[in-house]
């Protein structure tokens, strides 16, 4: 799938994901992808079943419909149901993010979308695209009249179905090596093996019951104010249950940040699952121990038809991630996080123009020349290109030629920058500065963003990091500060300076190890100034000749004054 | 002159093989001596020529070809102890090797270390200057802030530098000239351009195979000078060639150029002792090789007589390490062997691995303080191992700890200690037919229609359950399989490949542009081939590959051309239907009259080097042949069995061994479970049928 995608969101963004589900519309086993993308694809079964009780070998189904079990409508997911001997065994389910679903504006991510409507991306609510292993061209036909760039899409299409009929293949002969009544069996006990693990994991945890919260920025004119995001959380080691309620938010709004029932449920999984261990298995057994508690009409619970979901992976699943994780921390020294980059920025926008060079062709996709700072942990920094808590750092960036080959664009800058982090014992990864702009003819980029007005916050005594932005700089040199929805047309001479953001640190900054320190300010991370004002580390010797040393007494002398 | 060498120098291991004029090849076996390398492999030839029954001084004088594998490289770059290497990039870009391409594994995992870039930031200088994507200078090269900050390297202590500026693929005037730089202030600093040592499109690879390669010089040119100067002061008067990355060998002068090449070129021999050995024994050209060692096992892949290729390499770990950026032979490598350490999770399930007991403590059965169960204690406790004669004998082993170890565990899981250690095997085994798998099933190849040829001492262990499961029909277990990657150094020709970046679309095909880049090509493999003419090589072929997508694809793939050349459209339509061919046996997928983007080219030229013949081994002769004495040994559905043992060197040819049984030879152990057959090959080797 990652070789053979077409639009960068899958080859770049590694934005797909391939899941095993049985035929009780369980998740069995999901391979390694965003957690708020993997799992949701038992709805989407569970919704095929509903919708084609006579389901049979051969065919295929698509899906994107977010309000009976997707993601967002710019995910189209493949489903293929996998039979032995004329039983269902499984379902085969390939999700992946498109460059284009035939939106009103030329981008998947419609922050301005007043309803589903407006959005205006085809919906699938699974509907059959393969009869006897062949496309129905109808269903083809009517992506490629709606879908700008289809032979990209069919591309993305060509790969999806070809992953969904490997894992169908695969798992044929896995039934037959084994046997039906073996097979059958294993499901069960591999998800009573999962349930186990998730039990003793979370009953290492302390009792606890937290509460935190963390707000969007405003997106003007549905929230000139912000979205508010609460986040309760249960964790009852006695019963081995961690429960998270997000009931107590806002209702639905005009506008395309609300989530789906998948993504709500998974942005809080994915928060409590990353402090209980990377080692556990992915699927439907470890899930029966974490309980998402959701509201209908709720902006992060289930949206109400025609409400729009365009935003539902990102933005707001950032921030259930964030704080969830964060709120660990409270609970002793070792658990948790402190908060990672919020600001998705520009430089990750949704390119789209006419290329000169090419004869004038018209070109969209979204680039991916950022950074993004990752949360400190007790042990270790955070890293420096996570991008935003539910990319989890999985994601490719571009190549500045081939971006450059592909856009008409020249890139300035790419750099990490400078006193970025949070600090801490632990200190977050740093945030990046990318420099662009068109070499000719103008380009137009969509854009929606957070972390513009909010900075990560650190824990247990780490810092926070600094806000984001996306600045115009037009021909004179002044600069043209963007708002968290960006629509922006770039002319020749002009420039897009995006700035994400570093991860918070974990811990106070003076109990870092000055060696540390020193490696920071040798490398850029953190300043001379910020070393000496911040973690009380004198640094003595020179970059000259590369003789940098820490100064032992006066460090010494520094941090008894700060401690004191 | 009469023998040849080759010399495979391991983190542990130093292999020798001797070959003779016959083509007999006999191993030699010696500790590693990392401060001087000479001495060790000086012992492992002792060795060698005792077991030809002759003097290593008359070995060494009458051998023709040496050729020589190395971890050295590998190993600086693992432990950080290359030179001190400074890199200059295009202002603006100063964290190219931080990002790499971005991307971890694990997506749950936020306490994961990352590696430092393997230059650090403190280290690297950006320049001021730019070239665009179609090679037209966007900001020249300012020259007097780069001589500045040349200079500005030397009371740093800098030993090497690496260039890589972007779109010097397209344009190398930038780094020429700060090459020359180089030169004119620090003439003693050895350094690489980007655009010499690896011209594809991507700065990230491209950068970091720079700074690999620059940060190799110092100790790579050194290190072969002295070996030279030993092997020549020992009275050898050979060609000295070593082996390299891309499964071929190299004359050490060019290789001391461009010592990347060095790196993992161990691992990257096993092939051609593959294919050699399965040629040589009528078993086809689509082969699967395996080399089971101590903590590792590796695999790779040989279809059509092809070697599978990658241009993925990464050390220190897959996208968060360092980046070879170079196309090399492609090596899956997952941490499981006799070392693997096995244990019970929070769930009750038996694992084995990552945790390796490695050679210290090692396995509990060497008695070296191990405590914790491994694969070769479970090899023990089912008595496929001989505590007696482990090592043709030249080890003893604590059966009573390796058993006391695994009860541990069984006592958890309630079952016997047999069947414990059964499970420690077939888990282990179900690592490696992952391995297997990926390589072989991601590249559109069915293992089954494959041969298994199985290399590394403990790969006998259970390469016939692996093969089954598989549905390889086949194995072939070579009676050298201690020491394949040695081996394979015989089996290989000079290999030198140059590539070239050039983007094309078959819609709109740059005849012109894409045949001066295989003319550029051409010129640098025929000056290659002209200096091996004059070392007295003869016989050349040629091979050309294009990384291509199609439209809009985002990752290239690579794949031989069938042609020499591009010159006209009938050429485009060959490359075509070969892309999509290509592309549907691995992807299963093909996009019928899809447009493809041709993004780098690549042209190999191969000087074949005489080879050992293919020996008819000399073996027992009698008809009959005796087991050596019987044991006690475990399978799965049978339970305990008296179990035959046989030692190799009294085998005759064609002679069939029925399972169970057990094959003793001096560097390997096979086990032959129940009703499966091993057979005795021509050469001596075994060819393994699993029922």
């Amino acid at each position: 799938m990652l070789l053979t995608a077409r639009s960068s969101v899958l080859g770049v963004a590694r934005d797909f994901s391939v899941s095993i589900v049985t035929s009780e519309d369980e998740v069995l086993a999901a391979a390694e992808g965003f957690p708020i993308h993997v799992w949701g694809s038992n709805l989407q079964t569970a919704c095929m079943r509903k919708n084609h009780p006579d389901f049979k070998e051969g065919d295929a189904y698509i899906h994107n419909d977010p309000y009976d079990g997707n993601s967002h409508a710019a995910d189209h997911t493949l489903l293929v149901p996998v039979f032995f001997e004329g039983e269902h065994f499984f379902t085969t389910a390939v999700k992946a993010h498109q460059a284009d679903t035939g939106n009103s504006l030329p981008t998947t991510y419609m922050a301005q979308a007043a309803d589903v409507y407006q959005e205006g991306s085809l919906i699938f609510p699974a509907v059959k695209v393969q009869e006897n292993y062949k496309d129905i061209d109808d269903i083809i036909r009517m992506c490629r009249r709606r879908i700008r760039v289809p032979d990209q899409w069919y591309g993305d299409f060509l790969a999806g179905i070809g992953a969904a009929r490997i894992g169908e293949r695969s798992l044929k002969k896995f039934v037959d090596k084994y046997g039906k009544d073996t097979v059958r069996s294993f499901v069960r006990e591999w998800l009573d093996y999962s349930e186990r693990r998730c039990i003793e994991a979370i009953k290492k945890l302390p009792k606890g019951k937290l509460e935190a919260n963390q707000s969007h920025d405003p997106i003007e004119p549905w929230v000139p104010d912000g979205i508010p995001v609460n986040v309760k959380i249960d964790i009852d080691p006695d019963e081995a249950i961690v429960t998270v309620d997000l009931r107590d938010n806002i209702d639905c709004i005009d506008a395309g940040l609300n989530l789906t029932e998948c993504t709500s449920t998974m942005a809080a999984a994915h928060g409590v699952l990353s402090c209980l261990g990377h080692d556990l298995p992915t699927n439907a057994g470890i899930m029966r121990r974490i309980k998402v508690l959701l509201r209908e009409n709720c902006i992060v619970g289930i949206p109400k038809f025609p409400h729009s979901c365009s935003v539902a992976t990102t933005n707001l699943t950032d921030i259930i991630v964030n704080v969830t994780q964060s709120s660990f921390a409270e609970l002793e020294e070792g658990q948790g996080y402190a908060h990672s980059n919020y600001c998705n920025s520009a430089a990750a926008g949704v390119a789209s123009g006419k290329d000169w060079r090419r004869g004038g062709e018209p070109y969209i996709n979204q680039m991916f020349l950022m950074g993004g700072g990752g949360p400190a942990s007790s042990e270790t920094d955070g890293m420096h290109y996570l991008f935003v808590a539910v990319g989890a750092g999985l994601l490719y960036r571009d190549s500045i030629e081939i971006d450059e080959q592909r856009f008409p664009i020249l890139v300035q800058k790419m750099q990490l920058m400078e006193d970025s982090t949070g600090h801490g014992r632990r200190r977050g990864g740093q945030g990046t500065e990318v420099v662009m702009g068109p070499r000719k003819d103008a380009i137009h980029i969509l854009h929606v963003c957070n972390g513009l007005e909010s900075a990560p916050i650190g824990v247990r005594g780490g810092t926070s990091s600094k806000l984001g932005e996306n600045v115009r700089i037009d021909k004179d040199g002044k600069e043209h500060p963007s708002p968290a929805v960006m629509v922006c047309d770039l002319e020749q001479g002009e420039l897009l300076r995006a700035r994400d953001q570093g991860g918070g640190g974990y811990g106070p900054p003076v109990e870092r190890e000055p060696e540390r320190v020193l490696k920071d300010v040798e490398n850029h991370i953190v300043s001379e100034e910020i070393a000496r004002s911040v973690y009380g580390v004198a640094i003595a010797g020179s970059r000259k000749d590369d003789t940098l040393k820490i100064d032992f007494d006066a460090t010494e002398e520094l941090r008894t004054k700060m401690v004191t | 002159m009469s023998y040849r060498i080759a010399v495979d120098t391991g983190g542990t291991f130093t292999d020798v093989v001797v070959a003779d004029e016959h083509g007999n090849l006999v191993v030699g076996k010696s500790l590693t001596t990392p401060n001087n390398v000479f001495s060790g492999m000086s012992s492992a030839l002792d060795n060698a020529a005792a077991n030809l029954g002759v003097e290593a001084d008359s070995i060494l004088k009458e051998t023709g070809v040496l050729t020589y594998g190395t971890t050295r490289s590998t190993n600086a770059i693992i432990t950080s102890s290359a030179a001190k290497t400074a890199l200059l990039v295009t202002k603006g870009f100063p964290d190219t090797l931080t990002y790499r391409h971005g991307g971890k594994r694990e997506p749950l995992n936020l306490k994961m270390e990352f590696p430092d870039p393997y230059i650090p930031r403190r280290l690297t200088e950006e320049i001021a200057e730019r070239i665009n994507s179609e090679g037209g200078v966007e900001s020249p090269l300012d020259v007097e802030l780069a001589s500045e900050i040349i200079q500005s390297l030397e009371p740093k202590r800098i030993e090497a530098i690496a260039v890589s500026f972007l779109w010097s693929i397209m344009n190398p005037s930038h780094e020429l000239q700060v090459g020359q730089l180089i030169e004119k202030f620090l003439p003693n600093v050895p350094y690489t351009l980007s655009h010499q040592l690896n011209p594809i499109i991507r700065e990230f690879p491209r950068t970091s195979s720079t700074a690999i390669d620059a940060s190799l010089k110092p100790l790579m040119q050194k290190h072969f000078i002295e070996l030279e100067s030993s092997l020549r002061t020992a009275g050898y008067e050979g060609e000295f060639l070593v082996s390299t990355s891309s499964g071929g060998i190299k004359h050490v002068t060019d290789v001391v150029e461009k010592p990347i090449f060095t790196v993992k070129s161990g691992p990257a021999m096993a092939p051609l002792a593959g294919i050699a050995y399965a040629e040589a024994e009528n078993l086809g050209n689509d082969i699967i090789i395996v080399d089971t060692g101590g903590t590792t096992f590796d695999v790779s892949l040989i279809r059509s007589g092809e070697i599978k290729y990658t241009r993925d390499t990464w050390l220190n770990g897959e996208w968060i390490g360092h980046n070879l950026g170079l196309s090399s032979v492609d090596i899956r490598s997952v941490g499981a062997g006799g070392g693997s350490i096995a244990w019970i999770d929070s769930g009750g399930l038996l694992r084995v691995g990552p945790d390796s007991a490695g050679a210290d403590p090692g396995p509990a059965c060497y008695g070296t303080g191990g405590n914790k169960p491994t694969v070769t204690d479970a090899a023990v406790v089912m008595g496929y191992i001989d505590p007696n004669h482990f090592l043709g004998g030249r080890m003893s082993l604590d059966t009573n700890a390796a058993a006391k170890v695994v009860e541990e565990i069984s006592d958890k899981l309630d079952m016997s200690t047999e069947e414990t250690a059964a499970g420690i095997l077939e888990i282990a085994g179900e690592q490696m037919i992952k391995a297997i798998q990926e390589i072989t099933v991601q590249d559109g190849v069915n293992p089954a229609e494959s041969i298994l040829v199985a290399g590394g001492g403990a790969a006998g262990l259970n390469i016939i359950p692996i093969a089954k499961s598989l549905g390889c029909s086949q194995v072939l277990l070579p009676k050298t399989a201690g020491a394949l990657s040695a081996c394979g150094g015989h089996y290989s020709n000079i290999v030198s490949e140059h590539s070239a970046s050039r983007y094309s679309s078959t819609e709109d095909f740059d005849f012109d542009g894409v045949s001066k880049i295989f003319s550029d090509i051409n010129a640098k493999l025929d000056a290659e081939q002209k200096s091996l003419q004059s070392r007295g090589v003869n016989s050349f072929d040629r091979e050309y590959f294009v990384e291509a997508r199609y439209l809009n694809q985002q990752w290239e793939m690579e794949f031989k051309l069938p042609m020499q050349a591009i010159e006209n459209p009938r050429d485009v339509e060959l490359l075509t239907e070969e892309f999509h061919n290509v592309h549907f046996r691995r992807y299963a997928v093909k996009e019928e009259g899809g447009t493809i983007e041709c993004i780098n080219w690549k042209g190999r030229l191969i000087a074949e080097m005489d080879k050992p013949p293919h020996a008819h081994a000399e073996l027992n002769t009698s008809s009959k042949f005796d087991a050596d004495r019987t044991v006690s040994a475990y399978f799965s559905d049978k339970g305990q069995c008296q179990t035959p043992v046989y030692v190799g060197a009294d085998l005759p040819e064609k002679s069939e061994i029925v399972g169970p049984a057990i094959i003793e030879e001096p560097t390997t152990t096979v086990v032959v479970y129940p009703d499966s057959i091993a057979q005795v090959t021509a050469g001596g080797h075994y060819l393994l049928t699993p029922k």
